[in-house]
């Protein structure tokens, strides 16, 4: 099925994309496209794996999306703290919000480290 | 939660390609909906990613058949509510005890986004059911 091929090598190609602008700056933006773009992708690779049967990059997505995992849920966790913490709290908060932010900075330099690594196109 | 095997045997053309995925995907969702009555963090966390995989499944065909649009905006819309309340429930894993009413504000808080997914989801349900 041409259409298929043509998705599936407009996805993969989205997904390096991603990870190339996550390297040469890691934001939070690009993080949130590398996932996302990765998901997406993941999702495709399952729903046809039938078709075309691709285990080995399968796995490889499967591997890019566990290394923004903990830079994605420290960031997250941090903003919703900052949103939610009650008036009264904020001073006991101030210690849980500077743990989130020094995992959120070394769970991002990881995350490059080994995104760095990973290729997407052949 | 590993995603259910799209059976493709037969498919010869993208309308039977749609039809089997969205088919499979849906069925995972319906299976899983019942999370939302549970209220429990991980049945709820894989009724979300089961929900996703639909939403991204849908997103994709939607070139192919339009009518598959409004759904895929309300799995959206699910999803989002689903996320805030597990996001909720992450941040209730690390508060200290010192800080109790921000804990209640986000349990108040998680349960109105499970409520809110509950509804979209009886609005969705009968957009798509199988």
């Amino acid at each position: 099925m041409k259409w298929l091929r043509k998705t599936i090598q407009n996805e993969r190609r989205a997904l390096e994309r991603a990870r190339r602008s996550f390297i040469g700056k890691p934001t939070e933006k690009r993080l949130h496209e590398v996932r996302t773009t990765g998901r997406r992708f993941r999702s495709l690779l399952e729903d046809v794996a039938d078709f075309e049967p691709s285990l080995r990059l399968l796995r490889r997505v499967k591997r890019a999306a566990a290394a923004t995992d903990a830079a994605r849920d420290a960031t997250i966790i941090r903003r919703l703290l900052e949103a939610t913490v009650d008036a009264d709290e904020v001073e006991v908060a101030q210690q849980v919000l500077e743990q989130l932010r020094t995992q959120e900075r070394l769970a991002t330099d990881l995350a490059r480290k080994r995104l760095r690594r990973m290729r997407f196109l052949p | 939660m590993k995603p259910e095997r799209v059976d493709l045997q037969g498919v010869s053309n993208e309308r039977d390609l749609i039809d089997r995925v969205v088919r499979t995907r849906l069925r995972e969702v319906e299976r899983l909906a019942g999370g939302l009555e549970a209220r429990d963090n991980q049945v709820l966390h894989d009724f979300r990613i089961a929900c996703k995989r639909l939403r991204y499944a849908l997103e994709r065909f939607e070139a192919i058949d339009p009518s598959l649009h409004d759904a895929a905006e309300r799995l959206a819309r699910l999803q989002d509510a689903l996320g805030e309340a597990h996001d909720r429930d992450v941040l209730l894993m690390i508060l200290p005890p010192p800080m109790a009413q921000t804990q209640r504000r986000l349990r108040r808080e998680r349960e109105e986004c499970v409520d809110q997914a509950a509804s979209l989801w009886i609005e969705l349900r009968d957009l798509i059911s199988l």
